[in-house]
């Protein structure tokens, strides 16, 4: 019992913190609980061994015991639970948020939209896991939704985990007191390679989380690359294209082929008009069906030959923002 | 005789038998069983903006009222048939069985023609999930009882029931009565709701 | 004083046909409990050596063993059928064997509906089992198979589903059986308040499995026909929704795990008892727990659900945590048995006091979770495996354990060494504290269950290591266990008829009972009729064999 206070993680947030003290309680009832029974049993088999014939007493019980036992019971339920309701009481408490995120869960990767800033982190299955950062002292606000299958949204540090479940979106907030890092992960189970769905959370101070901001503005999908032509071969393996830009030439219809390498893993490609049309899911330009891999489909394409030149988006569907890339029509 | 059997047959002329009282836990067993279809039939329903959903037509309640109507009355029947059976009367017992076992058969008939009306395939959706599983697995105990009763009626019919011992009679008649009031569950969810009263947005 | 004269019947002589035959086609409950118990330790030796895998591949970071695709249908296989071909059918076993002999009846209510559901089970248990042979593997989405992960399976969840549905089908015949048994059976003088305490667990558990199993089996026929036909009732874009299918599943999940203790509890307060040499403290009082236990258990599910966020969480934490309390008066009352009683420590006793030992440690492990808050912090961490094996194997393989060591003499005629019994307590208790323990400690850590590795830099390499080593040491209890019955069974039958002075009627007829269990059944005019006996000098002795 005493190794197990000595585990207790102290909440690298201001919820984290409640539910610690919260933990406290706990530990001091089931602690004494533990060693009242413990107590008694033993000293009961220390005390109470068979030494000798004589008959022990025959006692039966009685109401007065029964009730006795039930009281003890619910004086002590009586004292756990308003401690758990106050603690559940202040998590849920909403604050006005500095930071708003989205996050999308999906096989087997995270994905985390900053609606305020227009940026994006995502991480690449079994590649690399996402890398998210957060300023400190703020509260933040996630909308946590989920692609295809039950996720859970867990980092320990924080002492709080919520689940990403399709078609029903969560919301939550919480306020990081602490600057570190924490390493976080999926804890719903999702299938084979969710042990590898990991990902990483920085706590940083308001300046650096500027900068970080600033960086991946510049980042986002601005490359450019030079045509293709009109045969277009790509390639997904490990959740990732391999290319992230294409360029056609304007007017012409394309002949496209897509290579899927994830075994059992579905794949599709998409046109978007721009990356805010993919995330509002309007304005689709082309796409094909979603096929498991390993396994390769070509496609003739004639939408591409009304595009006028100019810059738009392409994506897995099934992963979005952490499979896509630049489509220039040229 | 010892008096443990004694005492179990002087409960079996009070109709608490031990095949009587199993079939009773068995119904109570089964009503759970539909239960949790209902249940997700509510949540569907609460969590839906119109009910029946959008693009989903909802079939005339005409031949579903005749159908409900003649399991109800098949179900009057078949008491009349176990109340002869307790005065004795084994010649009564056999002929509303077969009266009951008759509109039993007309119902699954009518079911299995119904559903060749139904203009929404089992993969468009919620309701229509509802639709074909629960009156699925509901017409597969129809059918269950059907065969019931017809055992039954061949014990009866060969003299094998008294008036003392006919716990299969007994029995049936409780797996029956089961039968007809999840019947006339699923006309009320699938048919006078969403043709009386459906839930718009 | 007399002993009335009971059931002086002839049986007709069983007929003679082979000894497989035989077995294949009794209907004689003792015989049922007998294949029950051999039948759940088969499969507890496969789910045991599946566990063994997995510990051997979670004691180092890294892949070793097993792949990841290997792990998911390691722990699935293991968790289903720990819980559905192991631990529930033992104890249904112990219930088929002595329900009958405790309340002084013949048989079941009815014998052949009784084999039936035996024979069902072997046949579900294979087929979930056959998921390792079959294209795409077993079933890998735990044993909660949570939709829609459940939907994208191959073959091996449709062959889980199938055994499932057969088994439950098995466990509600089974169940009914029990219940009318119980209600319509008794002997003379067997009032229900008379009746022991093993009888009434199993009464409550099979209230639990007749109310509770049908929702499941809905469960598994909504998942077949979505995987199957179409439909689309776990399905959020067509309408349905995953949460669905966790309400359903937890809805009988959680009964669930009452089934899976109540009657060792009825084990440990028929055991505790008789070493005492007291009766049963507050008799009442426990079967009051019992039925409060069972009618609360309908209340809870959604505690498995918390972190879904779309639960009543107050409800269900207030509801969680009330269970607690009538748990607490049986703990109370065992406790009280023991006072100033006098205690022999055999081996069946030695269990039973390891599983309120132990048991008390899950449950209060089940307590931290249940306040929403805490739960945050650690559900479907190693918290959640250490809390559930410290109940289950803590708890129901501990009271199984002393239910073996208690009855296999009446069973066999054979007593178990009480040598090697030790040696099996004691080696189990250690390996089982070294394997679960640190569980706790990685939960808090904040390692999550269900994974085939993790990072070797989160510190939680030497607790692994730990509790892989207390895994092999279980085995070797195991082993032992396993000799001791073999060599044992090779001796000749010498046991008693009580050789442990007990208090129930199975203690009154000899061991093993012959095919129609008493030749005279003493005079009931209290729970422990056989304690009344001995006491007035009228052992009901049997006629040897
Ligand atoms: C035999 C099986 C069994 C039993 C008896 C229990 C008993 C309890 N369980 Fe457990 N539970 C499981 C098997 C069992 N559980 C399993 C298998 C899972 C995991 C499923 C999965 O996800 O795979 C689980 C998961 C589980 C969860 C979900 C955790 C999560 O996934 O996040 C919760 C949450 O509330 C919980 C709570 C409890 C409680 C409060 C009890 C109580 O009944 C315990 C009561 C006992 C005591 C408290 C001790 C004695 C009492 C006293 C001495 C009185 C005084 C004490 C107090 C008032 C504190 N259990
Ligand atoms: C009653 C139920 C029960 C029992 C007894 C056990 C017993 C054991 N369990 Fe299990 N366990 C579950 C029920 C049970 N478990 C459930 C429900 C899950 C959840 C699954 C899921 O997530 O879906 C789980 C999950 C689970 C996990 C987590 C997996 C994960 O989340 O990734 C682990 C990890 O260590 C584990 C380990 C063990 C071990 C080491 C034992 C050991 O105690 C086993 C010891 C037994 C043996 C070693 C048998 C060997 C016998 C012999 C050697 C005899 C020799 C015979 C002859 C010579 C004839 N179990
Ligand atoms: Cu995502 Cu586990
Ligand atoms: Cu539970």
């Amino acid at each position: 019992m005493l190794l197990l206070s000595a585990c207790a993680q102290q909440g690298a947030t201001d919820q984290g913190k409640e539910v610690h003290r919260l933990y406290g309680v706990i530990m001091g009832l089931g602690a004494f609980v533990f060693v009242l029974v413990e107590g008694l049993l033993i000293f009961s088999i220390i005390r109470f061994r068979k030494r000798d014939e004589t008959p022990p007493p025959q006692v039966f019980g009685s109401n007065r015991a029964l009730l006795g036992f039930f009281a003890f019971g619910a004086v002590l339920v009586a004292v756990l639970f308003p401690f758990g309701e106050r603690t559940l009481s202040d998590l849920q408490k909403q604050e006005p948020p500095l930071v708003a995120l989205r996050i999308e869960a999906f096989q087997w990767e995270w994905t985390a939209f900053y609606l305020n800033e227009g940026i994006f982190t995502t991480g690449r299955t079994l590649k690399q896991p996402m890398v998210m950062e957060l300023p400190v002292a703020e509260p933040i606000h996630i909308t946590l939704v989920s692609r295809d299958v039950m996720h859970g949204f867990y980092i320990p540090a924080f002492l709080f985990m919520r689940n990403a479940i399709p078609g029903h979106p969560t919301t939550f907030t919480f306020t990081p007191n602490k600057i570190g890092t924490y390493p976080a992960q999926c804890t719903e189970f999702c299938g084979l390679w969710h042990s590898r769905m990991t990902f990483v959370v920085k706590v940083v101070s308001p300046t650096d989380y500027a900068d970080w901001v600033k960086r991946k503005t510049l980042k986002g999908i601005g490359g450019t690359c030079s045509p293709h032509g009109s045969d277009v071969h790509l390639v997904a393996k490990n959740t990732t294209w391999n290319t992230s830009c294409i360029a056609i030439p304007a007017g012409q219809a394309l002949s496209l082929t897509v290579a899927n390498e994830d075994e059992g893993v579905k794949h599709n490609f998409a046109i978007w008009k721009s990356i805010q049309d993919a995330i509002a899911k309007k304005g689709q330009i082309y796409q094909t069906g979603p096929f498991p891999g390993v396994a390769t489909h070509t496609y003739s394409v004639t939408a591409t030959a009304q595009l006028q030149p100019g810059r738009y988006y392409f994506q897995c569907n099934v992963h979005g923002v952490a499979m896509a890339g630049a489509f220039i029509v040229k | 005789m010892s008096t443990a059997e004694m005492a179990g047959d002087e409960r079996a002329v009070r109709g608490t038998s031990s095949p009587v009282l199993g079939m009773v836990l068995f119904v109570a067993s089964e009503a759970m069983f539909f239960a949790a279809f209902f249940a997700i039939y509510a949540m569907s329903y609460s969590s839906q903006p119109s009910w029946p959903p959008k693009g989903v037509t909802v079939p005339s309640i005409g031949v579903p009222s005749v159908m409900t109507g003649l399991i109800v009355a098949s179900s009057f029947f078949l008491q009349l048939g176990v109340r002869a059976i307790r005065r004795g009367d084994g010649r009564r017992l056999s002929l509303w069985l077969a009266t009951t076992l008759l509109l039993g058969a007309t119902f699954v008939a009518l079911q299995l023609f119904g559903y060749s009306q139904i203009e929404f395939g089992i993969r468009s959706g919620i309701y229509a999930s509802l639709f074909y599983v629960m009156t699925g697995v509901a017409l597969a105990h129809v059918v269950g009882g059907v065969v019931f009763l017809l055992l039954v009626l061949v014990r009866s019919a060969t003299g094998h029931l008294t008036m003392v011992r006919h716990e299969p009679a007994e029995a049936a008649a409780i797996y029956w009565h089961f039968v007809v009031i999840v019947s006339v569950a699923l006309y009320v969810v699938f048919y006078l709701l969403v043709s009386v009263q459906p839930k718009g947005p | 004083m007399a002993v009335t004269e009971a059931r002086p019947k002839p049986l007709a002589p069983e007929p003679r046909r082979g000894r497989v035959l035989t077995w294949l086609t009794t209907t004689d409950h003792k015989k049922i409990g007998i294949l029950y118990l051999v039948n759940s330790f088969a499969f507890f030796v496969i789910a045991g050596i599946l566990a063994l895998l997995m510990r051997s591949e979670l004691a180092r970071p890294g892949t070793q063993f097993l792949s990841a695709r290997a792990y998911n249908q390691v722990f699935t296989e293991h968790g289903t059928l720990m819980i559905f071909l192991v631990i529930f059918p033992t104890l249904a076993g112990f219930g088929n064997y002595f329900v009958p002999l405790q309340i002084g009846a013949l048989d079941m209510a009815f014998p052949r509906v009784n084999a039936l559901s035996f024979w069902l089970l072997p046949v579900g248990g294979l087929t979930i089992v056959s998921g390792f042979v079959a294209k795409g593997g077993a079933a890998a989405g735990g044993w909660t198979s949570f939709a829609p992960l459940s939907e994208q399976l191959g073959t091996g969840e449709d062959l889980w589903i199938a055994g499932l549905l057969l088994v439950g089908a098995a466990s509600i015949l089974g169940a009914i059986n029990f219940i009318v048994t119980i209600l319509r059976m008794r002997a003379p003088g067997m009032s229900m308040m008379r009746m022991p305490i093993f009888c009434w667990s199993t009464l409550a558990t099979s209230l639990l499995v007749v109310l509770a199993t049908p929702v499941i089996t809905a469960g598994l026929v909504m998942l077949f026909t979505d995987r199957n036909l179409g439909t689309s009732f776990f399905s959020a874009a067509k309408g349905g929704s995953p949460l669905y299918w966790q309400h359903v599943f937890w809805f009988f999940g959680h009964p669930e795990v009452y089934m899976l203790i109540l009657a060792a509890w009825g084990i440990v307060s028929e055991i505790l008892p008789v070493f005492s040499g007291k009766p049963l403290f507050g008799y009442r009082g426990v079967v009051l727990a019992f039925l409060l236990i069972t009618a609360l258990s309908f209340s809870v599910w959604a505690h498995h659900m918390f972190v879904t966020g779309a639960v009543e969480l107050p409800f269900f934490s207030i509801t969680t945590e009330m269970i607690s309390i009538p748990t607490g008066v049986l703990f109370f009352n065992w406790l009280a048995t023991l006072w100033k009683g006098k205690l022999r420590f055999e081996p069946p006793m030695l269990f039973a006091l390891g599983f309120v030992a132990m048991f008390l440690i899950g449950g209060i492990d089940g307590v931290w979770m249940a306040s929403p808050a805490m739960d945050f912090a650690i559900h479907d961490t190693y918290w959640v495996v250490a809390h559930f094996h410290y109940v289950l194997f803590g708890g129901t393989v501990f009271g199984i354990m002393a239910g073996v060591y208690y009855w296999f003499p009446k069973i066999t005629g054979r007593m178990l060494s009480r040598r090697l019994g030790l040696w099996h307590f004691w080696l189990q208790l250690v390996g089982f504290n070294l394997t679960f323990f640190p569980m706790h400690m990685l939960g808090l850590q904040g390692m999550p269950r269900r994974v085939a590795d993790y990072a070797p830099d989160r510190g939680w390499n030497t607790l692994n290591l730990l509790s892989s080593i207390g895994a092999f040491v279980i085995a070797a209890a195991m082993v032992v266990f396993a000799v001791n019955v073999i060599l044992t069974l090779r001796k000749p039958r010498t046991a008693p008829a009580d050789p442990w002075s007990g208090n129930t009627l199975e203690w009154a007829t000899t061991s093993p009972p012959p095919p129609h269990n008493f030749d005279r059944l003493p005079v009931i005019g209290s729970a422990r009729p056989v304690y009344d006996a001995r006491l007035a000098g009228t052992v009901a002795e049997g006629d040897g064999s």
